[in-house]
Formats: C-alpha cells, sequence, structure tokens
C-alpha cells in the first residue's frame, strides 16, 4: 500500500473529521508523572500529544474491558443502544502484536464471542512508532519491533513537524481517500528518513536490552518447560502477593470470569477479568485446586505465556511491552525469571 | 438473531430423583431443544446466581430431556440440590469432545466407574445399549464409598441382565449388613477381565485419585497408553476454550476433551492433583 506524508497541523484537521464519525480516545500525561501516557476520551484535536512509547492501559481495556455485561437473560431483550465506533490513537506494536492473541481467544477457536468481535470491528486501530522506550521495554528480546508493520488501519511515523502514514486496511485507505486534501504521497527521502529513525530506536532499544543480558529468545520455551521442578517458581513465590497486577495489566493475559447477578428480577451475566495468581483460579466442585500453592499459580503464568501459547499459536504470550514489570509491587520482573529459568535448563542439561 | 456464546436457554426441571444422601438425578427439558453427544459437558445455571459444568447421565439418542447427576458439593451445586419439580434453570452447551463411538465401535470395552464417575459412563452405557450389536463386549466395573453411596441403584442390575455381551461387576469400599457383593477399591475388581487386553479400550471416570490408581492397574494388566480414556475433571467455565480456566498443558480440557486418552496427557505434570 501507498506510504504518505502529513503535515502536524494538517493531522489535528484529520482527528477533528474523524471525531465525526468516532469516539477518539488520545494519550494524555498522567496527572503529576511526567512519563506515563494514559488514554482520554472527547480531547479538541488541539490537545494531541505523541507518545513516545506506549500508554500504561493495555489496548485490552477497550476490547474486551474489565467488566463487561454479555447477557440479559430470561428476559425480553431491549434494543440496546448503539455504541459508537472508537478510534485509538497513538497505539505501540507492544499492543499491536497482542491482538494476536485476544483475536486467537475471543474471535478463534470453538466459536467467535460476538460482543468482542463487534467491539473490533468498530474499533479504528491508528498505531504509531517508538521514538523512545521504558527502562522496563523489551519487546525486542522476544523478537517483536518498536513500530508496527501490520494488524493497524494506519501507523504514524513521526518525521520532524509531520508524520509518515502507513495503511494497512481498507478502513484506512477509505480515511485517507475520505480526507485526500490532507495527504500527500510521501517520497524517497522521506521514507528514507523515517527508517532511519526507526533504526536508531532499535540500535538504542538493543544497546539497552544488551546490558541486560536477556534470555535468548529462541531459548525461552524449552526453558519455561524444562524448570518445571526447579526452585525458581518457590523463591517468586516468596515475594508475590496475589494481586493479580501483573495479569490485568498484561496485553495479552485473557483469562475471565463468567458472573451472575440480579437486579430488578433481571438476570444478568458479566465477563470480568482473572488472574490466575487468585487462589481459587483453578478450583473445583468439592475443593480439589490443581494450582493450589501460590508457587504453582506463578509457574502456571509463565508456562501459558512462554510455553502454552508458542505450542498452540506459535508465538509467546508476552510482548515485551514491561507493564507487568511497574505494576508488581514485590518487583517481580519477567525479563529476571526468564533469565533465572534459562540459566537453570542450561545446567540441568542430561 | 445473533448468537451469544454466553447466554443460556431456558430447560424446566421435570423430576428428581435422589440416588444417594449427596447425589441426585434432574430431568431438564430445555424450552428450544437440545442434543449432545455422550461425554459432552453442558452449563447448567441458577438464575441470577451462576453456572458450574455437567455432562449428561442420560441416552444422547433422547432428544426432548436430559438427564443429569449431581453430587452436592460446592456452591452451585448445593442450590440446585434445593431446586424442585417445575423451576427454570439454564442450560448452556454441549461442549468438548464426546466419547469416539466409531472408536469403540467393534471393541472390546471396560468401563470403569466410580462414585458420582459413574454419572457420565451412564450417558455411555446407554449410548452403547442403543446400538449393542455394533460393540463385541461391555465390561463396566463400578465402585462406591458404602451401598448407600451406589448410585442408579435400579438400574444397574437391569444392565448386566440385559445381554450376554455385557459383564457387570461392583464393589463398594465399605459393606454394611445388608451388602453382598464385593467389598474393596474398584482397583480391586479389574483383576482376569473378560477381554482380550492388546485390544480392548478402557473408559474411566471418577474422581481424580480413582482415576490416577485405575490407570495404574491398567497399565500394570497390559493396556497400552492410548487404550485408556480418561475424563479430566478441570475448572471448566466458559466451555469454549476462551476463559483459560482449564489449561492442561497445551490443552485446554474444555475444548480438547475433558476426555483424553492417556497417551496425550502422560508426560504432561500434575495430571492427577
Amino acid at each position: 500500500m501507498p506510504q504518505y506524508y502529513i503535515k502536524k497541523e494538517d493531522f489535528l484537521k484529520f482527528l477533528d473529521n474523524l471525531s465525526r464519525e468516532y469516539s477518539v480516545y488520545m494519550p494524555t500525561l498522567c496527572e503529576g508523572r511526567k512519563d506515563d501516557y494514559i488514554y482520554s476520551q472527547c480531547l479538541k484535536p488541539g490537545d494531541f500529544i505523541f507518545n513516545p512509547y506506549r500508554t500504561v492501559e493495555p489496548i485490552k481495556s477497550f476490547l474486551s474491558p474489565l467488566k463487561e455485561k454479555v447477557s440479559n437473560y430470561f428476559s425480553d431483550k431491549t434494543q440496546e443502544g448503539q455504541d459508537k465506533k472508537i478510534a485509538i490513537v497513538g497505539l505501540k506494536n507492544c499492543d499491536i502484536q497482542s491482538l494476536k492473541i485476544q483475536d486467537y481467544v475471543f474471535l478463534q477457536g470453538v466459536c467467535e464471542d460476538e460482543i468482542y468481535a463487534k467491539r473490533r470491528k468498530d474499533t479504528l486501530l491508528i498505531s504509531s512508532d517508538c521514538t523512545a522506550f521504558k527502562d522496563v521495554c523489551h519487546c525486542i528480546g522476544l523478537g517483536i519491533m518498536p513500530y508496527p508493520e501490520e494488524l493497524f488501519d494506519l501507523n504514524m511515523s513521526p518525521l520532524n513537524d509531520s508524520f509518515i502514514i502507513d495503511v494497512g486496511s481498507k478502513t484506512g485507505e477509505g480515511l485517507i481517500e475520505k480526507n485526500n486534501e490532507l495527504f500527500k504521497e510521501a517520497t524517497n527521502a522521506q521514507l528514507t528518513a523515517m527508517r532511519l529513525k526507526r533504526e536508531s530506536v532499535v540500535e538504542q532499544l538493543s544497546k539497552h536490552l544488551a546490558a541486560k543480558k536477556l534470555a535468548p529468545k529462541e531459548a525461552l520455551q524449552k526453558s519455561i518447560a524444562s524448570s518445571h521442578g526447579s526452585d525458581i517458581w518457590q523463591n517468586e513465590m516468596l515475594t508475590c502477593v496475589e494481586c493479580g497486577a501483573c495479569n490485568f495489566i498484561c496485553p495479552d493475559c485473557h483469562c475471565f470470569l463468567l458472573a451472575d447477578d440480579k437486579k430488578d428480577d433481571k438476570n444478568t451475566r458479566v465477563r470480568l477479568w482473572d488472574s490466575c495468581l487468585y487462589a481459587n483460579y483453578a478450583r473445583v466442585a468439592g475443593g480439589a485446586n490443581p494450582l493450589k500453592l501460590r508457587a504453582q499459580r506463578l509457574r502456571n503464568r509463565f508456562e501459558k505465556k512462554f510455553d502454552f501459547f508458542p505450542t498452540n499459536l506459535k508465538i509467546f504470550g508476552c510482548t515485551g511491552c514491561g507493564r507487568c514489570i511497574e505494576a508488581c509491587p514485590a518487583k517481580i520482573d519477567i525479563r529476571e525469571v526468564l533469565k533465572k529459568a534459562y540459566e537453570y535448563s542450561k545446567s540441568n542439561k542430561s | 438473531m445473533h448468537k451469544n456464546i454466553y447466554e443460556p436457554q431456558e430447560a424446566t426441571i421435570e423430576n428428581i430423583i435422589t440416588e444417594s444422601p449427596t447425589i441426585k438425578t434432574f430431568v431438564l427439558r430445555p424450552s428450544n431443544g437440545f442434543s449432545f453427544q455422550t461425554g459432552q459437558f453442558v452449563d447448567i445455571t441458577i438464575p441470577g446466581i451462576g453456572e458450574a459444568p455437567f455432562t449428561p447421565s442420560s441416552d444422547p439418542n433422547v432428544k426432548d430431556y436430559l438427564e443429569v447427576t449431581i453430587m452436592n458439593a460446592g456452591r452451585i451445586t448445593s442450590i440446585i440440590h434445593n431446586t424442585k419439580t417445575g423451576d427454570k434453570v439454564g442450560l448452556r452447551g454441549p461442549y468438548g469432545k464426546g466419547y469416539p463411538l466409531d472408536q469403540f465401535k467393534g471393541q472390546e470395552l471396560v468401563i470403569v466407574g466410580g462414585g458420582v464417575g459413574l454419572a457420565p459412563l451412564r450417558s455411555l452405557i446407554l449410548a452403547l445399549f442403543f446400538n449393542i450389536d455394533d460393540y463385541s463386549k461391555v465390561v463396566i466395573r463400578y465402585g462406591a464409598k458404602t451401598p448407600e453411596d451406589v448410585i442408579y441403584k435400579d438400574a444397574i442390575p437391569q444392565w448386566a441382565n440385559r445381554h450376554n455381551r455385557i459383564n457387570l461387576v461392583t464393589t463398594v469400599d465399605r459393606g454394611n449388613d445388608t451388602w453382598k457383593g464385593n467389598v474393596g477399591l474398584v482397583t480391586t475388581i479389574l483383576n482376569d477381565l473378560p477381554v482380550d487386553i492388546k485390544k480392548a479400550k478402557a473408559i474411566v471416570c471418577g474422581p481424580p485419585i480413582m482415576m490416577k490408581f485405575v490407570t495404574f492397574k491398567l497399565l500394570e494388566l497390559g493396556f497400552g497408553h492410548s487404550q485408556i480414556y480418561l475424563s479430566m475433571e478441570k475448572n471448566m467455565s466458559c466451555g469454549l476454550g476462551k476463559c483459560g480456566h482449564c489449561r492442561l498443558g497445551p490443552y485446554y480440557a474444555c475444548k480438547d476433551g475433558p476426555v483424553f486418552t492417556y497417551d496425550k496427557i502422560s508426560q504432561l505434570h500434575d495430571i492427577w492433583d
């Protein structure tokens, strides 16, 4: 698909046009914190800021929110209000790549979750390149680049006071056509400049990660699979407080509970995020619990991400966003745990 | 209209049969029709309270109602035990892979049940009876804790006499004054099975500890890993491989099971927990 060039002031006009059809969510700086971005709705296009790295909240909070009504059963269906389509601006590749897991869970398999499917269809994804990274970022260590190349509608690569726009879908193409007075075709010089900028970020992040001495991605599945009997889980368990923050903030974690309620004679069922660190996560009727111990649950989290998903989907259940590292009150660092598993598997080779 | 995967259909409780002090069979009539394959499971909803998974115990060839045999063991099951005839419940499913009847055709089958684990097996047994000429032998071994805990007390003697291809033995862990049958764990009635063990297929359902020791016993008797079919109990919630709770190594029990041959899972960790 062709690539376009748009000046920042024209991009603001584009956002303004977009807001007639979509509820536009844009990154804003967290109050009182200079280095974290969260999404806000209904800003004026003039309030747009370019986030150099990912936001605090993962993309799943838009597509399968924390708590969502999924059924009013045994009652007359009243026509529910149509949600306005939403547009999310500034998504980074760690969130974009997490769609592979979320789509696999909610769109594929036995059957699709029609609520997720509808929202996914009605959500416009405007991603952007990372121009900087946080200390916890480690996407490259998992084979994910800090710029999106697929799964978006439009992608923005900042260049001086303008953006290079990649088109990733028919919807994206349609928006360019609709606003064609704002976009120009990008020149070769601009595209070269964009590539150099990307390479420079990759180089800096690679340097940053080299210092961290990450476990090599090729060895991760084997490392986790073979460290089932190691004492890593027992040791990490000592500081884990089972808060579930790592699960809730993770763009790939997808586990949910179905919970029922009754109000005014109406039965409702909600789908809400669950955490595999919670004691009753795997408990069955009668009290048996295959994940009785916290160490087992912690291990389960890693086995799901680095063994189950590579086996079933050929990708990791981790995109290297580093959110869990920031969220963990016990300072459990996913990169360090993977390193320990890697070291263990190396020293226990039979 | 779209199909909402989380929405149960309404079903009426038509009859409740007390099987044992802790186990009842509920006869459900779904409002919109329902069909399942033997071994598949369903989710039963107590309106406004929640749902839990159960494997129907009735003949899958019967289409206008289904029976579910339930032990009072937890939050939802205790509420189900307090329902009355005429009450409405919700029904979702069926989910998972049923027993592979096509693989059982022409075979000698050994069905081993423990406690309320006979419930899914009853559905299988009735499905086999429906086309009994398709199977060369049906050997049933059932163990319960005490004579009181034996379920389907009236039906079991009838099964035994139904056909000369059927061979049925029961046992209880602890007998009483009136019990004239075997006493001992179900593993004690697995010797001298009247089948060619090299070719037979064993289907096991019961509490995890029972399945563990029955599996070991069957292996000792000469059954191969792929000849043993196990019903794995996990926390199956959504039934569709989405909610994540019932992961078993690279599988989800709800969509890849709940019935697994032992060769698929023998290398996985902690399967009996």
